[in-house]
C-alpha cells in the first residue's frame, strides 16, 4: 500500500502557494518520512522539485475572498479540492492545505489509524488555548464543522462517497446555501466537507474525527520563526495586552499567509 | 534597527496561562498511540483499566471511538506506559522551561 500527502497549490495575485507547498513538502519528508505529490497549475519546474509527483490541474475559482493580513480582496482558487480522490496517485492520503504547517510527526499517528477518512472536528486558537467556537460551526442554524485542513484517507468507499458528496455540494452550490442558511456566497471546501460528513454518516454526524484540535493562528496574529519547528506569535489579548508566546514541535494552520510566506522567506 | 519595532517587541509579555494551556493540548494530544487496530489515550484511566483485567488472557476494551478491540494486557499496558512516562517527561521539561520566560 502506497502513502503519500497531497497539497493543492494554485498562486494567485498575493501568495505563492507553491513555494509555500514546497517547504511544507519538505517539512513533511523530514517529520513524518512519506512523499509529497502537489497537484497545481504551476509550470515552472524550479519551484516543484521538492515534489515526488507533479499532478497538472487547472486552477477552479471558489470566488474572492478578503485576507485581513493583505488587506485585500484576492482571487480564491480553492473549488478543486473535491477532485482529489481521483488524482491522488497513493493508496492512503494525507490532504494538506498549503498554509498547514508539519512541524512534529503526530499525524503520524493519524496514518497508522485504521479509518478510511478522518479531519478535525475542532479549531483551537493559539492565542488563547481555547477553541474557535464561532468558526467551528456555519450557517443560520449553526451546523458543526469539520475542517478540510487535514484530510487522510484511504481508497474506500466511505471516502469515495465523502468526495462524491462534496462535488454534488459544489456543483448546487446554491441550493446547499438555501438549506444551510450560508450567507456568504462563496463556496467552501469546509462547508462542502461538513455536509458531505452529515450525508454520508446518514444525518448522525457520527463522524471519526482526529482526536486532537486544529491549531489555528489567526491572520491578525504576527508569526516569527524562532528556530527550526520553534515558532513566536504575538498578538493584542482580550484586554487589548500585547503578548508574545512561543511553541515548538506543534502542527499548527496559519491562516496569516503573509506572515507565513515571510517565515519561509527568511527561515531563522 | 528599526527601533519602534524593537520597543513593541520588548513590551510584548509572555503569555503564560496561555502557554500552559496550549501545552496540555500538546502533551494531551501526544499520548494517543494507535495499537492492534485501535486507538488509545496512554493514562491513569487506561493503565487502571488495565490492571484491572487478567494479564494471561486477551481481553476486548472499546477504543478511542468506541471500536471494540481485542488486545494483549501486557503489550497494551507496556505501551501505553511508556508513552505516558516519556510524554509526561517532555511535557515537565518544557514547562519548566517556559516558568523561566518574562
Amino acid at each position: 500500500m502506497t502513502t503519500g500527502a497531497v497539497i493543492l497549490a494554485f498562486n494567485n495575485e498575493e501568495t505563492d502557494y507553491v513555494t509555500m507547498a514546497a517547504w511544507g513538502a519538505r517539512n513533511i519528508r523530514r517529520h513524518l518520512g512519506i512523499p509529497t505529490s502537489i497537484i497545481t497549475d504551476c509550470v515552472d519546474t524550479d519551484k516543484l522539485v521538492d515534489f515526488d509527483h507533479v499532478i497538472s490541474a487547472n486552477a477552479q475559482t471558489g470566488g474572492t475572498r478578503y485576507f485581513e493580513d493583505y488587506d485585500r480582496t484576492v482571487t480564491w482558487h480553492n473549488a478543486g479540492r473535491t477532485d482529489v480522490y481521483n488524482l491522488t496517485p497513493y493508496d492512503q492520503t494525507l490532504v494538506l492545505d498549503a498554509d498547514y504547517v508539519v512541524a512534529c510527526d503526530d499525524l503520524k499517528r493519524v496514518l497508522n489509524a485504521t479509518q478510511d477518512f478522518m479531519c478535525h472536528r475542532y479549531a483551537l486558537d493559539l492565542t488563547t488555548g481555547y477553541q474557535l467556537d464561532n468558526l467551528n460551526k456555519f450557517g443560520d442554524y449553526n451546523f458543526p464543522m469539520w475542517w478540510a485542513t487535514v484530510m487522510m484517507f484511504r481508497r474506500s468507499n466511505t471516502a469515495r462517497y465523502i468526495f462524491d458528496s462534496m462535488q454534488m455540494v459544489r456543483a448546487n452550490w446554491q441550493h446547499y446555501r438555501d438549506l444551510y442558511g450560508i450567507r456568504q456566497s462563496n463556496y467552501r471546501n469546509d462547508y462542502a466537507l461538513s455536509i458531505a460528513l452529515g450525508i454520508v454518516s446518514g444525518h448522525t454526524l457520527q463522524v471519526d474525527n482526529i482526536p486532537w484540535p486544529l491549531y489555528s493562528l489567526l491572520p491578525s496574529v504576527q508569526l516569527s520563526n524562532v528556530h527550526e519547528d520553534s515558532y513566536q506569535i504575538q498578538y493584542t489579548d482580550s484586554q487589548n495586552k500585547l503578548k508574545q508566546m512561543t511553541f515548538s514541535g506543534l502542527d499548527f494552520h496559519a491562516m496569516g499567509k503573509k506572515h507565513l510566506e515571510a517565515v519561509i522567506a527568511n527561515p531563522s | 534597527m528599526n527601533t519602534d519595532a524593537l520597543i513593541i517587541h520588548a513590551r510584548a509579555r509572555f503569555d503564560h496561562e496561555t502557554a500552559r494551556r496550549v501545552l496540555k493540548e500538546k502533551y494531551q494530544a501526544r499520548m494517543l498511540f494507535a495499537y492492534n487496530g485501535g486507538m488509545w489515550q496512554a493514562g491513569p484511566e487506561l493503565l487502571t483499566l488495565l490492571q484491572a483485567v487478567p494479564v494471561e488472557d486477551d481481553v476486548v476494551l472499546l477504543d478511542l471511538y468506541d471500536n471494540p478491540v481485542k488486545i494483549n494486557p501486557a503489550e497494551l499496558q507496556y505501551l501505553a506506559l511508556g508513552r505516558w512516562q516519556e510524554q509526561m517527561n517532555a511535557w515537565l521539561v518544557e514547562h519548566n522551561e517556559m516558568s523561566r520566560k518574562r
